[in-house]
């Protein structure tokens, strides 16, 4: 993939105007957009919204970090990645309901960041052992193997999660506490912002922020970006290939994990077959953005936000996904290599 | 899934053992199907009523000569009902000659694509719970029944949401004085169906609906379709649908769009067991669940209950749910039908049919004298309300019987 010559940098140097003109077309399209949506929703409805699409974006973009990762490095489209995510609420709920037999709002602010901060550390440490015994299992196994086996082998891995899931909790929704209280708001004008949505949104922009450094400024980023590019030479160069790559999935798995306490905290429930929607919706996220590429991850994630809850806004719940797909399509016929390109190979 | 299903085969079949060695009549079998989504978050609603059934039939002496057995198939996948399977189910049943009468499905949307396959075989199946006016009435009733028009097969205990519907919508703009309601319904046949009739209701009576969705299972985010209500700013939020597809998600999330403390109303998709129960509706939404009212489409205070509620708690160690006693009901009115099939000769599934959906029978169950009309809707047309009372079940909540109406007097 990474040596795919129709990524979008080769098309930015020769042609900077027509690039500055797509900018400009771009930002007055989202102009217009944010318009009529003021004009249709009133400000204080849309800022309402704009909150809630960047909540969900956020969570989203986290789960959808962990595809783009393990893709950039293996080319590993790692179907499991879903359930990582829900077993990351499950494991957040077992943790907080049934180990502290937490139920309802903790009110006070010191406390309650005593147990977020627990609860993220318990669920992305476990997620990411999970995430690395998975990988030395299922998939080291077959790293020189055809493409299709890790690929299948990903999905039989979705199944044991499920059922894993599926045999401790049941079938049903298992209720998650929702320690953060939800009557905690901010006054915006007209509008009211939940303190949770902004603490969601901040907690994934510096795990993302946090991601970026990682993967630019540290010696096993760069050996993670070298393994990308080129995993023989990588070794010749003596990066421990097996190491990066668990590395990989451990970050990966971690965010997932991330992402279920998160999710937890606003909806307030897990299902055994959270994963599959969520993951399917990450996984076009990683797609729109530019697979391999973690910015883009980040933007495709955001961008389904925005476009499940723009459909809900207007009365086109049921559209939501359609219009997901759509767009995906759309974006993909006319830059496939996804909105910034799959530059992980390049850049990470 | 996979060891749900086992487990479900392994109780019918110890369900089977046990009634095989309980009569010595032998003779010929026969049997009765109960077709329920048995597994997930439609048990706490459809457990009961698959107990109740089992009840009535235990408790039945069959004719003499003859034997009884019962099939169970649960028709949830991945803890949801499922309609194709569902429809699988039926066809399994169908195609087994001795089976002769059906108890269940539970859901509408089941129901729908069960009754052509049921009526096709001419097979008497009575559903404890389905409420969807469709499924019998008008054109949309003829064409599900397709194949034999004119032969009834399928009949019902619970009274239809064009009654439902409206007297939730009675009960909140009467009693709980609420004016501008938001409706969200879960696109099932069932949910759109409850929600169309509440909503149509609702206006006659001078409310106003302010805001109308529709959110499919599976979908776990509300939020932006309740920050959407919320500016409209609400009185009420009345939910179309199950607690499977998401019914208690609703008022959990209600909470963050600033109408936590607005009632919730939903129809009987919402009432199944208290707070204790996991997938139940209390337990989903937890404390949230305060201010929340539902209806069955049953009637509450029933002739015989202090009588089935002891004989239930002493056969299961536990409390009768909503939905015990029209299992009850429904088995009763199959094994009536044998009965009467028996006296006339030979018990054959076209006998049980006849006897079972004729018009001009009274059933005596435990919900009291009971007649099916020409399409198969029951005469008692009686709504009870409920109210969660969150002090209950130790503080987990549970749904405490407000009133009940009856509409076949109106």
């Amino acid at each position: 993939m990474t040596a795919l010559p129709a990524t979008s940098d080769a098309g930015r140097d020769r042609v900077p105007v027509g690039r500055s003109i797509r900018l400009v077309v771009i930002l007055a399209i989202l102009a217009g957009l944010a318009w009529y949506t003021v004009q249709k929703l009133g400000i204080d409805q849309a800022t309402e919204q704009l909150v809630n699409a960047l909540t969900r974006g956020a969570i989203y973009a986290l789960i959808a970090l962990g595809y783009t990762m393990v893709y950039g490095i293996i080319e590993l489209i790692n179907f499991a990645h879903g359930d990582m995510f829900m077993m990351g609420s499950f494991v957040s709920l077992t943790f907080l309901g049934t180990i502290l037999g937490l139920n309802g709002a903790i009110n006070d602010i010191v406390p309650l960041i005593g147990l977020l901060i627990l609860a993220f550390i318990v669920a992305m440490g476990v997620m990411g052992v999970v995430g690395v015994t998975i990988e030395r299992l299922a998939y080291r196994p077959l790293r020189n193997a055809p493409r299709l086996a890790p690929l299948i082998t990903a999905i039989g891995v979705s199944f044991i999660l499920q059922n894993i899931v599926q045999l401790r909790y049941g079938p049903f929704q298992t209720n998650s506490p929702k320690i953060f209280p939800d009557t905690w708001f901010i006054q915006l004008g007209g509008a009211r912002i939940p303190v949770l949505s902004i603490f969601i949104i901040a907690v994934a922009i510096a795990l993302m922020i946090g991601l970026q450094l990682f993967i630019g400024r540290t010696r096993l980023g760069r050996a993670m970006r070298a393994t990308a590019a080129d995993r023989d030479a990588a070794s010749l160069m003596g990066v421990n290939i097996n190491r990066t790559i668990a590395i990989t999935f451990l970050i990966g798995s971690a965010l997932a994990g991330a992402a279920g306490v998160v999710n937890g905290l606003q909806y307030g429930v897990a299902r055994f077959d959270d994963g599959f929607q969520a993951g399917l919706k990450a996984f076009t996220a990683a797609v729109l953005g530019g697979i391999g590429n973690t910015m883009g991850a980040a933007l495709g994630g955001f961008i389904i936000g925005f476009i499940e809850v723009g459909s809900a806004a207007f009365g086109f719940t049921r559209w939501g996904p359609a219009i997901v797909f759509g767009t995906l399509v759309i974006v993909l016929v006319f830059r496939p290599a996804g909105l910034l390109g799959q530059q992980l190979g390049e850049r990470a | 899934m996979k060891y749900a299903r086992v487990g479900v085969a392994l109780a019918a079949t110890a369900i089977v053992l046990s009634a095989c060695s309980g009569s010595s009549s032998g003779g010929k079998t026969i049997k009765i199907g109960i077709s329920l989504p048995l597994s997930g978050s439609d048990l706490a609603s459809a457990g009961p009523a698959r107990d109740g059934a089992l009840l009535a039939i235990k408790n039945f002496t069959a004719p003499a000569g003859w034997t009884i057995q019962t099939t169970i198939l649960d028709h949830a996948v991945n803890g949801v009902h499922d309609p194709q399977q569902g429809a699988k189910d039926m066809t399994t049943l169908v195609s087994d000659t001795q089976v002769v009468g059906v108890v269940g499905p539970f859901n509408s949307s089941v129901a729908k694509v069960q009754i052509p396959i049921s009526n096709e075989a001419g097979l008497l199946q009575c559903s404890p719970a389905n409420t969807n006016p469709d499924l019998t009435k008008g054109d949309a009733g003829l064409q599900l029944r397709a194949k034999n028009p004119t032969k009834i097969n399928y009949i019902r205990v619970a009274t239809t949401d064009d009654i439902q519907g409206p007297a939730v919508a009675d009960y909140a703009y009467n009693t709980l004085k609420l004016k501008n309601i938001a409706i969200i319904d879960d696109t099932e046949t069932y949910g759109k169906g409850i929600a169309d009739a509440f909503s149509g209701e609702w206006t006659k009576l001078g409310g106003t609906v302010v805001g109308r969705e529709g959110a499919p299972k599976g979908t776990t985010d509300y939020t932006a379709i309740l920050t959407k209500f919320a500016a409209a700013k609400p009185d009420g939020v009345f939910y179309g649908g199950v607690t499977s597809t998401g019914g208690g998600l609703v008022r959990k999330q209600m909470a963050q769009a600033n109408l936590g403390t607005i009632p919730y109303l939903g129809g009987d998709g919402i009432q199944d067991q208290n707070g204790t129960v996991a997938g139940s509706f209390i337990n989903i939404a937890g404390a949230a669940a305060a201010n929340s009212f539902s209806s069955v489409a049953a009637i509450a205070d029933y002739p015989g209950k202090a009588d089935f509620e002891s004989k239930y708690k002493a056969a299961y160690n536990q409390a009768a749910g909503a939905y015990s006693a029209s299992g009850y009901a429904c088995a009763q009115v199959i094994l009536q039908a044998i009965t009467t099939a028996a006296g006339k000769g030979d018990i054959t599934r076209e006998a049980v049919r006849t006897a079972g959906s004729d018009p001009a029978t009274t059933f005596q169950t435990v919900l009291g004298p009971v007649q099916f009309d020409a399409v198969g809707d029951t005469n008692q047309k009686i709504i009870s309300l409920y109210k969660v009372d969150m002090t209950a079940q130790g503080g987990k909540g549970d749904w405490i019987f407000d009133s009940q109406v009856n509409y076949g007097t109106k």
